[in-house]
């Protein structure tokens, strides 16, 4: 029979002696983006979508070679034409489409292996927290289709019931063409 | 048959095409200098180039080309090859500079192509470099509504020729508005597809209920758009019409509905009539009463590369594009409008568009099955609605009976064909421009 799992001492988030606040809310984080990386891989794509505020932004600019010194204008910014530029409806509207059975760039599902890290935490005013996340995600779609997507994400998450919510993610993409036959995964 | 048509890939009679063409590198090559060194190519807009000194890197099928305005304000297409060894000159994607640099040994060129400077000319050339004939190799650049086309050959005749009848429509979309339209994108990614079967694709209406049933089903759940079914496709009043290998669908029907485009929803639905509404008189006089109220541009594509709008089909060998995907809004819209056209755009279309997402595992396989030896023996079937089509009273061009046929990709092929075959322009047809352009709206907007 599996061990019953041993009770933390403190469920709430008081940080343990010797624990920085800033140790102890990056503690708390880094298992969100793990158990995040997790439902993406596992294609449980509708409990995916509570991790998200109904106000999210989901935004993944386009990034251009621009010469170092205007390195400003290397990421597109919101009101250009974007790779994503989703609201929560267009979300759940992506992932109901998975579940019609004609969605033909994901039928065949693609497979995914989410790796995330380099997580960085930054209080922001109000109770929100910058969260920042490098990743690496391998595709494997159909018999010989792969591809490897590296970037990094921006998020701002808002505490809410249940644990924490991203109200505004941006992706950013290590890449100016795509090298992918299309973009039919979850970043 | 002639026999000095090297291409014969389309059987007219029956509507068969050898795969061959989808696959074949020595094809391939051929269509370089054949097709992309010789017909008029959207590379740009002049909306990505607004100030003096704005550079935009593009290219023409394979060749990298900056399209700059000098300072000026006249457009040039360069070929980006410095004329010394062939390094590049730009590596950037836009900007502003009134010189380029070669990387290599620092010969300068300025914007408009001229060779401008050259280390050692005294020391190392002993003056005897020809400066003035080394500047940047220089296409043909001419514009339509601030679309900017370019072309290799000095014997194209005028892009208002090369659009020919086809203008008539394209003008209800890019020449609506006094202000002109304003590009946003690219958007850029690379697919394993031959370039041909993207541009046959774009106004290839069968396809629609099949590949895109999962889309247009959660997006009239999710947004109210229209359900779609072939029973609806079969039956619709919207119409094709074919000038010079060029694609036009368009909707026919004077109820004044605006136009039904990416973003429109039931939510936003009133918006776009309000847009419509008020900017009509403008629309009239500009285009007059007949295009304002009748006509209103679909899908279409502009032989040989410019797909649905305002996006190309880059070639990168047979067995694979580079996609670029652009979105043109009314530079004068209300900026909530452009918002959610811009929104409802890279939502459906671009390298993550829940639509155009499902095209490709098609088109590629359509381009390896064309790879195959034993499937080049069994050629594609295009012969849907074969000889059902013809002039019509009240439309230019030639006009399919039907909404959904394969004229299109017919018409494609045989235009593609006869650019192969051709010795020169001299061999190209063009049809003689034949519609009333009523309205003010002209070439230049």
């Amino acid at each position: 029979m599996k061990k019953k799992r041993a009770r933390p001492a403190s469920r709430k988030a008081e940080a343990p002696l010797g624990v920085t606040p800033a140790q102890a809310l990056w503690l708390e984080l880094m298992p969100f983006y793990i158990r995040e990386a997790w439902l993406l891989d596992e294609r449980r794509l509708t409990e995916w979508l509570e991790l998200f505020t109904d106000d999210v932004l989901y935004f993944m600019p386009r990034r251009k070679n621009v010469p170092r010194r205007e390195l400003h204008r290397e990421l597109t910014p919101l009101g250009d034409l974007a790779i994503l530029e989703e609201d929560k409806r267009y979300l759940a509207m992506r992932v109901a489409r998975l579940d019609t059975g004609m969605a033909w760039a994901e039928d065949p599902p693609s497979r995914t292996r989410h790796l995330v890290g380099n997580l960085e935490v930054t209080p922001l005013e109000g109770g929100e927290v910058q969260a920042r996340t490098a990743f690496l995600v391998y595709r494997s779609h159909l018999e010989t289709d792969h591809q490897i997507l590296s970037g990094y994400r921006e998020d701002v998450l808002r505490r809410a019931e249940g644990g924490w919510k991203i109200a505004r993610r941006t992706i950013v993409l290590d890449a100016n063409v795509l090298l992918d036959k299309n973009l039919s995964v979850f970043l | 048959m002639d026999n000095r048509r090297k291409y014969a890939v389309l059987d007219p009679a029956t509507g068969k095409i050898d795969r061959r063409i989808f696959s074949d590198r020595a094809v391939y090559d051929d269509e370089m200098e054949k097709i992309f060194g010789r017909a008029w190519l959207m590379i740009g807009h002049e909306s990505l180039v607004p100030r003096p000194d704005d550079f935009f890197h593009t290219y023409m099928g394979e060749d990298p080309v900056i399209l700059t305005r000098d300072g000026g304000g006249d457009l040039h297409a360069l070929l980006n090859m410095c004329r010394h060894r062939g390094n590049r000159v730009v590596r950037c994607d836009d900007g502003n500079a009134n010189r380029f640099l070669c990387t290599y040994h620092g010969w300068t060129y300025r914007n408009d192509g001229a060779l401008d400077h050259v280390p050692g000319k005294a020391e190392a050339y002993y003056d005897a470099l020809d400066r003035d004939a080394l500047g940047l190799v220089k296409a043909r650049v001419e514009t339509y509504a601030g679309i900017v086309f370019a072309t290799w050959a000095e014997d194209a005749p005028s892009l208002e020729a090369y659009l020919g009848d086809a203008r008539w429509y394209l003008d209800t979309v890019f020449n609506r508005r006094d202000g002109g339209m304003q590009a946003l994108g690219p958007m850029k990614w690379l697919e394993p597809v031959n370039w041909k079967t993207m541009a046959d694709n774009c106004s290839d209406n069968y396809h629609v209920p099949t590949s895109h049933l999962s889309s247009a089903r959660v997006q009239s759940t999710f947004l109210g758009r229209p359900r779609l079914s072939h029973k609806d496709q079969f039956e619709s009043p919207n119409k094709h019409a074919f000038v010079n290998g060029h694609s036009i669908t368009f909707r026919d029907a004077d109820d004044n509905v605006p136009r039904y485009v990416h973003g429109v929803s039931s939510e936003t639905f009133q918006m776009f009539q309000d847009y419509h509404d008020a900017t009509m008189p403008e629309v009239e006089r500009r285009l007059g009463a007949l295009r304002a109220h009748r006509v209103q541009l679909g899908n279409h594509s502009i032989f040989p590369n410019g797909i649905l709008g305002f996006r190309l089909a880059l070639p990168r060998g047979p067995l694979q594009t580079e996609f670029w995907h652009f979105v043109l809004v009314d530079r004068e819209a209300p900026e909530a409008l452009k918002r959610v056209i811009r929104i409802g755009s890279q939502a459906n279309n671009g390298a993550a568009g829940m639509f155009e997402q499902d095209d490709v595992d098609n088109w590629r396989q359509v381009t390896s099955a064309s790879a195959s030896r034993l499937g080049r023996r069994y050629p594609q079937d295009l012969s849907m609605g074969l000889g059902h089509a013809g002039p019509h009273p009240d439309y230019p061009g030639l006009v399919s009976e039907r909404y959904i046929s394969e004229n299109n990709q017919r018409l494609f092929y045989q235009r593609w064909e006869e650019f192969m075959n051709a010795e020169s322009w001299a061999d190209v047809t063009i049809e003689p421009i034949k519609a009333r352009f009523e309205g003010t709206a002209t070439m230049q907007g």
